[in-house]
């Protein structure tokens, strides 16, 4: 694929764009809280679509035409079944006690319902995670971008990486969720032409149908038995697994996304951050998604398009710009690659300024030095950002030299993720719930992780104990893996709890749903409440469910 | 405080600007795959989707 000068210069503008915005903002960073969570002002539009911009990175928008691909419809799972309920979870029920609790982050929320080594514990594996993810989806896009344009992995690294830290160490957070909002509508803007024109090419969704098997159109169908289905997974495992754990466990309580909303200007707008994501995010999959569904449609017909190979097999990860390069002449072929490019920062920017405020708050100014004047804070949080970067920039380097320690690491990763909910889910319903149990808990719950994933073997994957119990694929021994740490935290959190010194219930109010007082709603019309909104947004979502099942 | 509205609206309107531009001038310029004018509709609708953001900006300044 090559870019004339018209792609470049479309591509230049929006980096001027992007940079100008930083600068604008620039005033809005006088304090630590200004830098580091926005300072509460922002309305409900720009946070409920940089909540979902800040998730929609470029190893998001690439896995997901990849996996369309692979996979069929029943991708769309990852939207309708898990991310989609979680967000009207977050909104109805969980953000009164984020946002109410006047926390500055979600480690520090449990500082306040639990104590400080349960805090300790999140802030730290959260701050490496962070770095690490980052590190890694730079990396992603570093390759695809030396494959498909030519371009050196170091001078992309480089520069999407001066860029991001630009503007969020001008402007702080308030700077990266006002370019998450223009990257989101630059990436719906640059993708869904192609969308729309691959499947058009391809006759539709009935010629889709015509030319893919009947295991790539429905998305509930061959959940019966996880041999019929290709990605190996049955109903159980995915419900359980990916629909409540896995999507629970990120939307409800990663730092990263509830950041967005928790930088809404008042309680009503934080709760409807979520809830009006939902709208857009249970589109997505029509944009992401279909677009590697048409790719196999157009490749068993006589178009001359074919999914591109790599070795022996097909390299699905590029199948979006391969798809790129047949649908879209220059001018238009600008628009998308730079869409490409602004998906990969908002997900940068997210990890960068939720790592710089975890970093500043829960770990420096919760372990290294307390009372200092906010200015010091100010200072730290600028000066994190600036490391925060050059780490990712380092963890994408060492993902490039040795692939296996990344593999290993996101294995981690998971396992530290995978119990999370549980804790969250005592601690804000359950007022018995102790700090000792809520550490214990996770630890517990990790634990079962690593050893599920040691007992049970997929694709040649685990079982490093013995490989006692086989999975078709990864991803069903992933779902597993989720359910036995979910359920151990779950556990370990109750009995440890009951056995351990309740805390006073006068430490809990305001954090806990029954010490919590309800949110009054009068007077406030139906469209602007959390439960009616949430209401519409299940009636679409069944509708969707049930069209392409 | 900066309204967000402004420079999105200024950035798909120049966008779509340069784009249906293309599309007129080089009415020629085709993918493989489709005998669209993409340059010319997509850059349409992107200067329309600015041009609500501008104006939706003015009415409330």
């Amino acid at each position: 694929m090559t870019l004339a000068p018209i792609d470049y210069a479309i591509l230049a503008l929006y980096f001027l764009f992007v940079l100008g915005i930083g600068w604008r903002l620039r005033a809005r960073a006088a304090s630590s809280s200004d830098f580091l969570t926005g300072g509460h002002k922002l309305p409900v539009w720009i946070t409920s679509l940089a909540f979902l911009a800040a998730n929609l990175g470029a190893q998001e928008v690439i896995g997901m035409a990849a996996s369309g691909a692979k996979y069929g419809i029943m991708t769309s799972h990852f939207y309708w079944v898990g991310a989609v309920p979680a967000m009207l979870f977050i909104g109805v029920f969980m953000m009164p006690f984020y946002y109410g609790s006047h926390a500055r982050s979600v480690p520090e929320y449990l500082k306040l319902r639990f104590d400080e080594k349960t805090r300790g514990l999140n802030a730290l594996s959260f701050a490496v995670m962070t770095i690490f993810s980052s590190g890694i989806s730079m990396y992603a896009l570093g390759i695809l971008f030396e494959a498909v344009l030519g371009w050196s992995f170091t001078a992309s690294v480089l520069l999407s990486a001066t860029i991001v830290l630009i503007y969020t160490y001008l402007g702080g957070l308030t700077s990266a969720i006002y370019n998450e909002v223009l990257q989101f509508f630059l990436i719906v803007l640059g993708f869904a032409p192609l969308a729309a024109m691959a499947v058009y090419k391809a006759g539709g969704w009935g010629g889709l149908q015509q030319r893919l098997p009947p295991v790539m159109t429905h998305s509930w169908k061959y959940l019966g038995d996880a041999h019929q289905n290709p990605m190996g997974v049955e109903i159980f495992g995915l419900v359980a697994g990916l629909g409540f754990v896995l999507s629970f466990g990120y939307w409800c309580t990663d730092f990263l996304v509830v950041q967005r909303a928790m930088a809404a200007n008042s309680m009503a707008a934080a709760r409807r951050t979520p809830l009006m994501a939902a709208f857009p995010k249970m589109i997505m999959p029509f944009i992401v998604i279909v677009p590697g569904l048409a790719a196999v449609a157009l490749a068993n017909m006589s178009t001359g398009y074919s999914i591109p190979t790599k070795g022996d097999g097909l390299d699905y990860d590029k199948v979006l710009t391969s798809l790129m390069a047949q649908f879209y002449p220059s001018g238009m072929l600008g628009v998308g690659l730079t869409a490409l490019m602004a998906s990969f920062m908002s997900g940068m920017a997210g990890n960068v300024t939720a790592f710089n405020t975890v970093f500043t708050y829960d770990i420096y100014q919760s372990y290294i030095r307390k009372n200092a004047p906010d200015s010091h804070y100010l200072k730290v949080g600028r000066i994190t950002t600036l490391a925060g970067t050059a780490l990712s920039v380092g963890a994408a380097y060492l993902a490039q030299s040795y692939n296996n320690i990344m593999d290993l690491l996101q294995l981690v990763f998971s396992f530290v993720n995978a119990p999370l909910f549980a804790t969250f889910l005592l601690g804000m319903f359950w007022k018995r719930t102790t700090g000792h149990g809520a550490f214990v808990g996770l630890l517990a719950g990790t634990t079962t992780a690593a050893l599920t994933h040691g007992l049970t073997i997929a694709e040649g994957k685990g079982g490093w104990i013995a490989p006692m119990f086989p999975f078709p694929s990864t991803m069903a021994q992933n779902f597993r893996i989720a359910i036995c740490a979910w359920s151990a935290c779950f556990l370990v959190t109750v009995v440890v709890s009951l056995a351990t010194k309740a805390h006073a219930e006068e430490t809990l109010h305001g954090l806990v749903y029954s010490l919590t007082k309800k949110i009054s709603e009068e007077g406030v019309p139906f469209w602007k409440r959390p439960v009616p909104l949430a209401g519409i947004v299940i009636v679409i979502l069944v509708m969707l469910n049930v069209v392409f099942r | 405080m900066l309204d967000l509205r402004i420079p999105s609206g200024y950035f798909f309107a120049i966008v779509g600007i340069v784009l249906m531009g293309l599309g007129i001038l080089f009415p020629d310029e085709r993918a493989l795959l489709t005998p669209l004018n993409i340059n010319l509709y997509a850059g349409g609708v992107m200067l329309l989707f600015g041009a609500i953001l501008l104006l939706l900006a003015r009415r409330k300044a």
